[in-house]
């Protein structure tokens, strides 16, 4: 029963937590992404995006800056369109805490060694020459639904949209997202 | 609790029958129930909160360590219910 407990505030924490209060809690985590990410080589290029690379600090910034603009941009669009009476702030508050299982990947950096790529194209097993980076991988998976999750009751109880509605609404909503976030991304970063 | 629905078949109960407990006289009839008592036990403490609260969702989502958005949302689904029982209220009386 606790552990059923656990599990529904790890998947849904907005029950308890929206608001000015989540938006906090989100801004520390999405904050320590930033600095880590620049620090691991780790850039969250991308709604739920996640590449190693050589970046600075302001383009590690640049990048979450950009992701959470476009999710909370057309999440809150999407409200308009769905729900009739929702703030603003829960959609801001709840989707910045939505992101914070990337904190884990940004985390999984300091273990994660990357592979040499430059002759991929020749060898493709030149990817398994780092296990970390095996690992980084499939752990890059559990924690993209999980965020995925959390993204779609964010919605569900910022906006109390339920049933297909929600469904559909969040599908289109987070395709539009992604795609912002990559147009944006292109031409600012 | 006052039980609302029949236990054999589901449908909604009616009140047939009222007494004075002071001098004994009985009222026979058919009456409606008030659409407050139709709803269930929780919604109706909800419902009480939100008055003892003066309206105050933000005070009553403190006390019942719940955001506001969750308590905004349960406040909704009440007035859905109210609303779909009056419809059906309506129904029967345009029925009848």
């Amino acid at each position: 029963m606790k552990n059923k407990t656990i599990f529904e505030q790890l998947i849904n924490p907005f029950t308890r937590v929206a608001g000015w209060q989540a938006f906090g809690f989100g801004l520390i985590f999405v904050i320590l992404m930033g600095f880590l990410g620049a620090y691991n080589g780790i850039a969250f290029d991308g709604l739920i995006d996640m590449h190693m690379m050589d970046l600075s600090l302001l383009q590690s910034f640049l990048y979450l800056g950009i992701d959470l603009t476009s999710l909370v941009l057309v999440m809150w669009i999407t409200g308009l369109i769905v729900s009739k009476n929702f703030r603003f702030i829960d959609i801001l508050g709840t989707m910045t805490l939505a992101k914070a299982p990337f904190l884990l990947l940004a985390i999984a950096g300091f273990f994660t060694t990357a592979p040499d790529l430059s002759g991929i194209y020749k060898d493709p097993y030149v990817l398994f020459q780092s296990i970390s980076f095996i690992t980084l991988i499939v752990l890059s998976f559990p924690v993209m639904i999980w965020s995925i999750t959390l993204m779609y009751n964010a919605l569900k109880v910022s906006c109390d949209v339920k049933g297909s509605k929600l469904t559909v609404a969040f599908i289109i909503a987070m395709l539009l997202s992604e795609v912002l976030s990559k147009v944006l991304i292109y031409l600012f970063v | 609790m006052l039980p609302t629905y029949c236990p054999s078949c589901q449908a909604q109960l009616k009140v047939k029958c009222l007494k004075c407990e002071s001098c004994g006289t009985e009222v026979n009839g058919s009456y409606d129930l008030p659409v407050l008592a139709l709803l269930s036990e929780d919604d109706q403490q909800f419902i009480l909160r939100f008055v003892k609260n003066s309206g105050s969702l933000k005070d009553m989502a403190s006390q019942m360590k719940l955001s506001y958005p969750t308590v905004r949302n349960l406040l909704n689904d009440i007035i859905n219910k109210i609303s779909s029982y009056e419809t059906s209220i309506d129904t029967d009386l345009r029925q009848s």
